[in-house]
This record gives structure tokens, C-alpha cells and sequence, in this order.
């Protein structure tokens, strides 16, 4: 029985059980029962019943136990269609057009999107909405693109604006680097982004770096205390202080992937322009952020998944937040060198290809054994209920260890050479930086011949891009469209 | 608390002047949610009225009425209320609920009051805690805070709103009464599970991140009594990550070289001796008998100790050790593993 084997040790307790570590070996117990029988037969992706888990909810319409994402209906629906695409199944022309009028029906009066039809514009459902509708709209009457409010729209985020840089997620509300990912997100996909918008806030994303290495989901600022000859207080901007700027809450996995890829689409803007500002060059630090993120896969005895926080249980979720973070780690600077042959090591054909950190191979058995619900959907592990937001997770998760997409310097220099200012020709600056957040947006390619599929080819799904998770194609057409752009065809 | 109605809006006098908003104008929206009356239990309507009118749509119809109309009253506070016990997440509702306390200058007391049962019940929600917040930012009342929040941490003590919600009370009142019992309170928590990761980064945050207490000016002091704290936590229970990350932070923040804690270390990098000698040494605690050794975090840190010393023969060193964990003792992160010998390779 698989169970004897030594690598399967259970997580030590040194004698010493407390509340982590009892829930930690109940969990382990589970999910050793969810090794196959036979150790040789390959896993298999139940590409079926999944498909049967999404068409019912998309169709017949979700379960009552979804009513409490009744504030979330953009992220059901973006979930549901980026599964769909991720599976390499497309959506016919009607339920398209459903799905755009549906969608188009969450744009708040003064920009962005809300939860539901009336709702407040918030952060969050606006990037679920606008990706939701780089999948199913089009440009022209009622195809959602060139309905989408982008003048309203950045005000809105204008308005969210705090002085430490960061942003609130909708009016009233509370700061969260998930907010600030979505806005990145929406700004760069539909060409928004400027360095009004983004002044500041790479220093606010540095500041939730953690002594783990990953990251929080906000910190608290402190400012100077108004000068007292200021004759009008209520006008200037409080002064940020470079420290105290402490993390509220611990690294976790959801807030690491948001900060290190809001990282990521910032690098244009860095430096700062404005060197008024405290601190005009943030960094972050690498080295502890690679440490931590190869932390958070779990043990054999927890099948490879991965946690979001140190000491906490593994979730199929983290898959894509944490196994997918990984490819933004060449964005800054982490990048494993070919190996010289003599050092490859001697475990045949997967280890000559494979340069990834993480292991690539355990999380596709995590997904495969222990993701996938019997009866369609995949979910956080056994024995949870299936639903949206894990199926999505896990997919893009298992997509991001199948695939190793990178940034192609090559591609790169094919999408410069193409590139056309705009009519009429905007500063030189500017036409400079929009090109630079097109390329290094849609330079991210796959690497041919590095794909790694554990069970077999008929377990294959389409590659997700690091940054948005949407297709390479939907990434494409979407920007090529509000840049102006014809994307070149990619190869191959 | 305002008590939840009895019986739909729309059969409600008092609501009768309101023209509820439904969500949907156009009747088929793709991927709909289907709205169930199970989700609420209500009195005195009779089922007919249930099954065409479902309980959590006819509150959110009447919200999205008055939103609309822009009403702020007492009544509103009593609708918001109702659809934040049906959906907590719903941010709609709490934005809304929040202009109208402070339009109608609602007491602050009786709002809090209200937070305190509603936090207890929906913990997971941001907007349970972001609510509070804004609360107590006007009524500037955190006297009861903390007691308040270690009470809720009973419940679940990893969550990571409370946990950032207490960070936020000690940060943005910034009152040394408020500090005073903080590292006693980490250390109650701590005793009851050291494992507990949400703890330990707390005590980071109270001891290096939020600027130097009454008592703390000397740096010295605080460093070697955080080392010393950690030392004895990783010698209960070793293999512990989040008390070696700790140890690791307070190195790193405070730029101290990670070989001012190789001589204790060492013996977690080693197997169990057979006989232990028992003796108290409060700058190197050995690892007790019920220790599972090696502890690839001691490898880990070790190897990292030998890397710093980049000297071509601590390299090697390091290198025996990184290959043991790659082929041994940590088998999942072989990749990483190996990474790190190429890299320390490629700076010698």
C-alpha cells in the first residue's frame, strides 16, 4: 500500500499537539485516502462532469446556497466563463449576448461595476466584469466593449484614492491589495493606466511585505502633523511618513499573488516621476518572496497542494494564487539559468525540461487525487462541496503547472516593432509608456516543448495569462482593441 | 437591536409609499441566481406569497428603492440591517448603512452595540470589520476594543480580519494605554498554540513595526529578549515554521548576521542524541526529548548560516546540506533546493 512509503511521513509534532497540529493530521488522513489504489494508473481530469458543473450553474442558474455571493454576481459569472475557456470550450453567439447584456446590467451610472444591477461600483466586480467581458463582448453595438464607461470609469478609481497611494476597494470601504490588483488589471486592459492614477502606490504595495517574505493586505500609514502655519489645512496633502508603515495581518497567499502582480504592472511606471515622494524607489524583497512562496507547497503527505499562510491547512484555491505566482517571478529578476548539461540530473526527460521552482508535478496530483468533486466542480479539498470560485482556481492552478508562460524578450521586440502611435500622436512620454504596458503585458508566451502534463495529453488545458488569468487570445484581442493595435499572430 | 420584521415589505403598511426596484429589467439573465424563500424564516406569510415573493429579494427590491430615491432615515437603518443579516457581504447595503448613521446622527453606542453581535456572527466578512472601523474612527472609543477582539479571537484565532483589525486599534489610536498588556497578550496566545502563525506575526508587528514604546528604547535588550523568546518556543516543538520565520525576521530587521544564532541551531540540524543532558541554557535551550530531528528548517537555516560565511568552503558546506534536503529531508521543493546550489555556486 501506497502509505508505506517513507516520503508520506506525516508532518512532525514533536510530541507536542496543539490546535495546528491536530488539524493538520486530520487533514493529512484525508487526503492519504485519496491516493489511487493503483499507483502506476495516471490521474485523469474529468473534463465532463466539470463542464456539466458550469453549464448547469450558467443555464439552469446557481443554487440557493449562492445567494450570499448575491453582492459578487460579476465574480460568478467571470469564474464560470474563464473555466469555460480554460477548458478550451467556447460559448455559442446567444448565451454570449446574454451574457453581455447580463454583465452590462452591473455598470454603475458614474463608472465601474457593481455586485449586482444598483449596486455600488466596487472594485473588485469591476475586474470581474471587464475580464468577463474580455471573454464573451466584442467591440460595436451591445458587444460590451465600447459600452464600457472608461472616462467614468477612472474617475471612479480617481475617487478611491488615499495619500498613501493605495486605493479603497468602493467609497466608504476598506483598503485591500485585492482591490488594487483589480483596478491595475482594469486600467491596463483598457488603456487607463497613467501615472496619475499609479502615484504612489508600488511604495504602498511594498509596504505589505512581511519578515516572511509574502504579502498582507494593507498597512497603516502615518503622517506628519499638519504645519501650524498652513493657513488652509483641509487643502494640502498630509505628508506620508517613510516609517513607521506597518502590515496589518500576516503574508498570505490570495494577497502575495495581488501584490506581486500589481508589482509587476507598475514596473513601467517606476521610478516614481515625482520625487517629492518619500520614497522614490520601493523594492521589494525577492529572495525572502521566493522563499515563501516554495514554502507554502505542501508536503507528499499533502499531496503537493498548496496553503495560503504558514501553518495553515492546504486549499485548492492557493493553487493558482500561490502555483501561479510563480511565473511573475522572471518579471523581477528571479530566473532559474539553463542548467550545463553535466549537472542535469539523471530523472529523465521531465527534469531536463522543467526549470520551474515550484514542483510542478505535485501540484498536477493535488488537483487530479484530491481537487476534483465526484460529481463535477473542483473545490478546496475533501470532503468540501464543489463551487465556482475553487473550480476556477484549481483549473487556472493545474493550467499554470502544465504550461510554463514567460516574458518572451522575443515577442517582445515583435510587439515594439508593430507598434503604432496614436491618431493624432500623443506626447512622446505617454506613447512611450502605453507601449511599454503593452508589451510587457502581452509578451508573456509559453515556452515550446515545456509542457508538463501529468495523466496523459487528454488532461490538457488551455494556458492562462500570470497576470489577468484569461486566455492568451482573449488577453490579445481585447488590448490589441483599446491600444489601437493589430496584435501580431503569436507562432507556432 | 431593531427586531427583523414579520412579514414582507411589500405587504407592510409602513413601506407602502416605497415602489420596489427589482434587480433584473430584462427577465433572463445569464447565469441568474436562484433567490430561494429557505434562506429566511419568516412569520406570519403564507406560502403562496413565499414562493412568488422570496424573502431576500423583496428586502433587496425595497433597498434598491431607496438607494435610489436617496432616502436616509430610521427605517432605512432597519432595511440595511435586514439585508446584512440575509447576505453580510452585501457592501451595497453597509455603504448605505454607514452615510445614514452618520446623515441621521445615529448613536454611535447603539451601532457598535449592533457590530459586536453582528461580528461575532459573520467574522469572515470584510465588511463586518471595515464597518466597525469607521465607527469607532468617529466615535473614538477604543477603551473596550481590545477586550472585545481577544474575546472574538476565542472563536476562531487565525482569522485574519480580527487579527488585522486589532493591528489597525493599536496603530491608528496609537495609545501607549492601549500597548501597555499587548506582548502578555501575544504571550497567552503563543502558550496556547505555538503554532499559531497569525500570533507570531502579531508579535512582530507589536515589537519592531510600530515604532519604539515607552520601555523599549533600548534595542539591545528587546533583540536579545525576542531571541531568546523564539529560542525556547523552537525548543517545544522544533519543527515549527512559524517560529523559525520569526527568528529569521527579527535577524534580518535588525541586520544581524544569521550565524548569531549557529550555536543553537547546530544540534536541531543532527538526529535525537540517544541520552539528553539535562541542563538550562537560557541562550542555547536544546531540543527536548520528544523532538523530531533532523528539523529540515534548522538544515535550511544552517545552510543559509554557511552561505553567509561565502568563504568557497562553507559553500560546500552549504551545498551538502541543500542536497540533503533535496534528496532527503525535503523532497517536494528539490527544484528550489537545487536552485540554491546553482546560485551559491555562481557567487563564489
Amino acid at each position: 500500500m501506497a502509505v508505506a512509503n517513507p516520503t508520506l511521513r506525516p508532518a512532525p509534532i514533536d510530541a507536542f499537539p496543539t490546535a495546528t497540529s491536530s488539524a493538520q493530521s486530520e487533514t493529512e488522513k484525508v487526503l492519504l485516502q485519496h491516493l489511487p489504489a493503483d499507483p502506476t494508473a495516471p490521474p485523469t481530469l474529468n473534463k465532463n462532469p466539470h463542464l456539466q458543473f458550469l453549464i448547469r450553474n450558467i443555464v439552469q442558474g446557481f443554487p440557493a446556497r449562492y445567494t450570499s455571493q448575491d453582492a459578487s454576481q460579476p465574480w460568478l459569472m467571470y469564474w464560470t466563463l474563464q473555466s469555460f475557456s480554460v477548458l478550451s470550450v467556447g460559448i455559442d453567439p446567444g448565451n454570449k449576448q446574454k451574457a453581455v447584456d447580463t454583465i452590462m446590467a452591473w455598470q454603475h451610472p458614474d463608472g465601474g461595476f457593481g455586485g449586482g444591477p444598483h449596486q455600488a461600483a466596487h472594485l473588485l466586480p469591476t475586474y470581474a466584469a471587464v475580464c468577463a467581458l474580455a471573454i464573451a463582448g466584442r467591440p460595436g453595438e451591445g458587444g460590451g466593449w465600447d459600452q464600457i464607461d472608461r472616462k467614468k470609469m477612472y474617475a471612479f478609481f480617481m475617487s478611491l484614492k488615499q495619500p498613501d497611494g493605495s486605493f479603497l476597494v468602493a467609497h466608504h470601504s476598506e483598503v485591500d491589495v485585492r482591490g488594487i490588483y483589480c483596478l491595475l488589471v482594469t486600467a491596463t486592459l483598457l488603456d487607463i493606466i497613467t501615472p496619475e492614477l499609479v502615484e504612489g502606490t508600488a511604495a504602498f504595495v511594498a509596504s505589505l511585505q512581511t519578515y516572511e517574505g509574502g504579502f498582507s493586505s494593507a498597512s497603516q500609514p502615518y503622517y506628519a502633523p499638519p504645519s501650524p502655519n498652513a493657513s488652509n489645512a483641509s487643502n494640502t496633502t498630509p505628508t506620508l511618513l517613510p516609517s513607521p508603515r506597518p502590515p496589518l495581518g500576516e503574508a498570505h497567499g490570495g494577497y502575495t499573488f495581488c501584490a506581486l502582480a500589481a508589482w509587476v504592472m507598475l514596473q513601467p511606471f517606476l521610478p516614481v516621476p515625482a520625487s517629492s515622494q518619500p520614497h522614490p524607489h520601493p523594492h521589494i524583497n525577492t529572495r525572502s518572496l521566493l522563499r515563501w512562496l516554495v514554502q507554502m507547497q505542501g508536503a507528499p503527505a499533502e499531496l503537493g497542494g498548496f496553503r495560503g499562510r504558514t501553518n495553515k491547512l492546504v486549499d485548492g484555491c492557493y493553487s493558482w494564487w500561490v502555483g501561479g505566482a510563480f511565473a511573475l517571478l522572471e518579471a523581477v529578476g528571479v530566473k532559474v539559468p539553463p542548467a550545463a548539461p553535466s549537472s542535469t540530473p539523471a530523472g529523465g526527460e521531465w527534469d531536463d525540461v522543467d526549470d520551474s521552482l515550484l514542483n510542478r508535478k505535485a501540484l498536477q496530483e493535488y488537483i487530479l487525487l484530491a481537487g476534483q468533486h465526484p460529481a463535477g466542480g473542483l473545490r478546496d479539498k475533501p470532503p468540501k462541496h464543489a463551487d465556482s470560485y475553487h473550480t476556477l482556481s484549481c483549473l487556472a492552478g493545474l493550467s499554470a503547472a502544465q504550461h510554463r508562460v514567460f516574458p518572451s524578450p522575443e515577442r517582445r521586440r515583435v510587439l515594439e516593432g508593430a507598434w503604432k502611435a496614436a491618431d493624432p500622436e500623443p506626447t512622446t512620454t505617454t506613447d512611450a509608456l502605453r507601449k511599454r504596458v503593452f508589451t510587457d503585458a502581452l509578451c508573456y508566451t509559453e515556452e515550446e516543448g515545456t509542457e508538463t502534463i501529468v495523466g496523459g495529453a487528454g488532461n490538457r488545458l488551455n494556458a492562462t495569462h500570470p497576470l489577468f488569468n484569461l486566455t492568451m487570445t482573449h488577453t490579445d484581442a481585447m488590448m490589441g482593441y483599446f491600444y489601437g493595435q493589430v496584435v501580431p499572430r503569436r507562432g507556432g | 437591536m431593531i427586531p427583523p420584521p414579520s412579514a414582507l415589505y411589500s405587504a407592510r403598511q409602513e413601506w407602502a409609499d416605497v415602489v420596489p426596484l427589482p434587480q433584473y429589467e430584462k427577465a433572463n439573465p445569464l447565469a441568474p441566481i436562484l433567490y430561494s424563500e429557505e434562506c429566511l424564516s419568516f412569520s406570519g406569510v403564507d406560502r403562496h406569497t413565499r414562493a412568488k415573493n422570496p424573502p431576500d429579494r423583496d428586502a433587496t427590491d425595497y433597498l434598491r428603492a431607496v438607494v435610489k430615491a436617496g432616502e436616509k432615515s430610521e427605517r432605512v437603518l432597519q432595511l440595511t440591517e435586514h439585508v446584512i443579516r440575509l447576505n453580510p457581504a452585501h457592501y451595497s447595503a453597509w455603504q448605505y448603512r454607514y452615510e445614514t448613521v452618520v446623515e441621521i446622527q445615529w448613536p454611535l453606542d447603539a451601532e457598535i452595540a449592533l457590530m459586536d453581535e453582528l461580528a461575532d456572527k459573520y467574522l469572515k466578512t470584510y465588511q463586518v470589520w471595515h464597518h466597525r472601523r469607521l465607527i469607532l474612527t468617529l466615535s473614538k472609543k477604543a477603551r473596550e476594543e481590545l477586550a472585545f477582539v481577544a474575546n472574538i479571537l476565542q472563536k476562531d484565532e487565525k482569522n485574519y480580519h480580527t487579527w488585522a483589525h486589532r493591528q489597525w486599534v493599536l496603530a491608528f489610536y496609537n495609545d501607549d494605554a492601549l500597548w501597555a498588556g499587548e506582548l502578555d497578550f501575544v504571550d497567552t496566545m503563543i502558550n496556547k498554540d505555538v503554532r499559531n502563525n497569525s500570533v507570531w506575526h502579531h508579535r512582530f508587528f507589536v515589537v519592531f513595526q510600530s515604532g519604539v514604546r515607552d520601555g523599549e528604547e533600548d534595542r539591545e535588550r528587546v533583540v536579545r529578549r525576542e531571541l531568546i523568546y523564539t529560542k525556547q518556543n523552537i525548543s517545544l516543538a522544533p519543527n515549527n515554521a512559524s517560529a523559525w520565520n520569526y527568528l529569521r525576521g527579527v535577524l534580518e530587521f535588525n541586520k544581524l548576521p544569521m550565524s548569531t544564532v549557529a550555536t543553537f541551531v547546530k544540534p536541531y540540524t543532527v538526529p535525537l542524541p540517544a541520552t539528553l543532558v539535562d541542563l538550562v541554557d537560557v541562550e542555547n535551550p536544546p531540543p527536548g526529548k520528544g523532538a523530531e530531528l533532523p528539523c529540515v528548517a534548522a538544515i535550511e537555516f544552517q545552510a543559509d548560516v554557511y552561505e553567509e560565511e561565502a568563504r568557497s568552503a562553507s559553500v560546500d558546506k552549504a551545498v551538502e546540506l541543500w542536497k540533503s534536503l533535496a534528496e532527503e529531508h525535503d523532497t517536494i521543493r528539490k527544484k528550489y533546493w537545487e536552485y540554491r546550489i546553482q546560485q551559491a555556486l555562481l557567487s563564489v
